[in-house]
């Protein structure tokens, strides 16, 4: 079965994780250590510092390595750091960047459409994929209320909610997976016992991602319950890499 | 690919016959904060057959509010007897009920020892309250599995180590690890004989397991989930995957905790 990793990570950040990889080829080690073929990454300086220089690092080190793919970190255009859109779209379509992941908590900003309006627009209308942590907050607003206020501004916003956590929370997502069809949730902390197969059972194998969070969380919990779930084969192939491949062709850059 | 022939059963066949998981750290029926798919004995030994695991030993939810119903687990022991043992849970907002529990402990067949959940008590483990049911572990060489979290004021992992000095027959199995404050855990594991890390949640932080098996060693290590709250699988895919050998592998999810339960199986 081919695994293609939604929310994986490399290079230094503030805090230092137990294990890590420190360049784009370290990450293809582990990856093939895990037996992982792909994976959309961020670099740790696109959360941990400006985005305006996170985002250069990551095109440079993953620059010629087929496995992975980048995203880009979002700030509001207001402050002009990023450019306008128009010259955030060429730099995508140049580096064939098909997602956007957001840290309003690091990087300050409302996740609004006061604050967002024009990149939100360019998501729905290219359909690019937006990424975020529950674990983020901004506002004075965060978890899975900072997602319902995102997605009750923005419904055709495809959006991607990663680390959601171990500690039961199918009660705060399923009520919003049912109202937002373009919500999704990577699996990297989805370890509820039998939880992966009662969700495809209600609502069906395509609105879950394969994701490890690596390297914060070691990539073979999610390998291992997502091998062995109570699931057809062809949801567990949708969910190792199916889903992600579609979202990501369904991009116009 | 990791080669290790354990990591490709498991891979292939999702369970290993070499290696029948056991479960140090359970529970059972519904709770308070979450929605389990599987909360009930039956389902719990359906996912136990499914992921490999032999043997979990549990305290369920409701006694860790209401300490009568550890009669209710009593009876869940009773009726799968090659499947589940039990800790007795003991709640200090409840001094005149633990007396009684104490006394009735040694009728109450398939119970190792007491679970402590002092984070949600809050009473600090070091706390007067507990003391007779730890005077009666340490008599009676009893396990005691602690809920405990790093920095916690109530079970932190340097509270736990004062009891270990204290009441050295008894084996402590840090739940969670002490999660969080792994290098202080993992010392206590490293330098206190009766002092176990059990792993429930602290199997998912990259890198933990490698860290305790190098400074604390295999050995000192067993292997838990909170069952119904997480998939075996998920944990044991931590193990599988974590830079050790087969040989800690076999230790951790097993080997260790046949050791610990001899006496009761």
């Amino acid at each position: 079965m081919k695994f293609f990793d939604c929310n994986a990570s490399f290079g230094t950040s503030m805090i230092r994780p137990i294990r890590f990889a420190e360049s784009a080829q370290e990450l293809l080690n582990e990856m093939d250590y895990y037996g992982i073929s792909e994976a959309l990454v961020y670099h740790a300086r696109q959360r941990d510092d400006s985005p305006l220089v996170g985002n250069e690092i990551l095109l440079k080190e993953i620059n010629g390595l087929d496995r992975l793919h980048g995203t880009f970190a979002i700030l509001p255009l207001q402050t002009g750091e990023l450019g306008s859109l128009e010259v955030i779209s060429q730099r995508m379509k140049a580096a064939n960047v098909r997602a956007f992941w957001a840290y309003p908590a690091e990087h300050k900003y409302l996740m609004t459409r006061t604050a967002l309006d024009p990149l939100y627009d360019l998501m729905v209308e290219r359909q690019i994929p937006l990424f975020i942590s529950v674990n983020e907050s901004c506002g004075g607003i965060s978890g899975w209320y900072l997602i319902e206020n995102i997605l009750s501004e923005a419904e055709d916003l495809t959006l991607v909610v990663t680390e959601h956590g171990s500690w039961g929370h199918d009660r705060f997502f399923r009520p919003l997976v049912e109202k937002y069809e373009n919500l999704y949730l990577d699996i990297s902390r989805y370890e509820l016992d039998g939880g992966i197969s009662d969700f495809c059972g209600k609502y069906g194998a395509d609105r879950l991602l394969f994701g490890t969070g690596f390297p914060k969380w070691n990539p073979g919990c999610s390998i291992l319950t997502l091998t062995h779930a109570d699931i057809t084969t062809k949801e567990r192939e949708m969910i190792a890499s199916g889903n992600l491949e579609s979202m990501l062709r369904r991009v116009r850059l | 690919m990791n080669p290790s022939p354990l990591i490709k059963e498991f891979l292939e066949k999702g369970r290993s016959e070499s290696c029948p998981i056991i479960d140090m750290h359970a529970h059972l029926g519904p709770y308070q904060g979450i929605y389990f798919p599987n909360p009930s004995p039956e389902d719990m030994v359906r996912t136990m057959d499914r992921c490999g695991v032999r043997m979990i030993v549990s305290s369920s939810h409701a006694s860790l509010i209401d300490t009568r119903a550890n009669y209710e687990m009593a009876k869940v022991v009773k009726k799968y007897p090659s499947r589940f043992k039990a800790y007795w849970v003991i709640n200090p907002n409840y001094p005149e009920r633990m007396q009684r529990d104490i006394a009735n402990f040694p009728d109450m067949e398939g119970f190792v020892g007491f679970k402590f959940l002092s984070d949600y008590h809050k009473y600090p483990i070091t706390s007067p309250r507990y003391e007779p049911a730890l005077k009666y572990a340490d008599q009676h060489r009893l396990l005691v599995l602690m809920h405990t979290w790093g920095e916690s004021r109530y079970d932190s992992p340097a509270l736990v180590e004062k009891l270990a000095t204290r009441y050295p027959n008894v084996t402590f199995l840090m739940g969670h690890s002490g999660y969080g404050e792994w290098e202080k855990s993992i010392q206590i594991g490293r330098d206190y004989p009766n002092v176990y890390l059990e792993l429930t949640a602290a199997y998912a932080v990259n890198g933990v397991i490698d860290w305790m098996v190098e400074e604390a060693g295999s050995e000192k290590i067993v292997f838990g989930t909170d069952l119904p709250w997480f998939d075996p699988h998920y944990g044991i895919g931590c193990v599988l995957f974590s830079r050790i050998s087969d040989e800690d592998r076999h230790d951790i999810l097993h080997r260790n905790a046949e050791g610990l339960l001899k006496p009761y199986l």
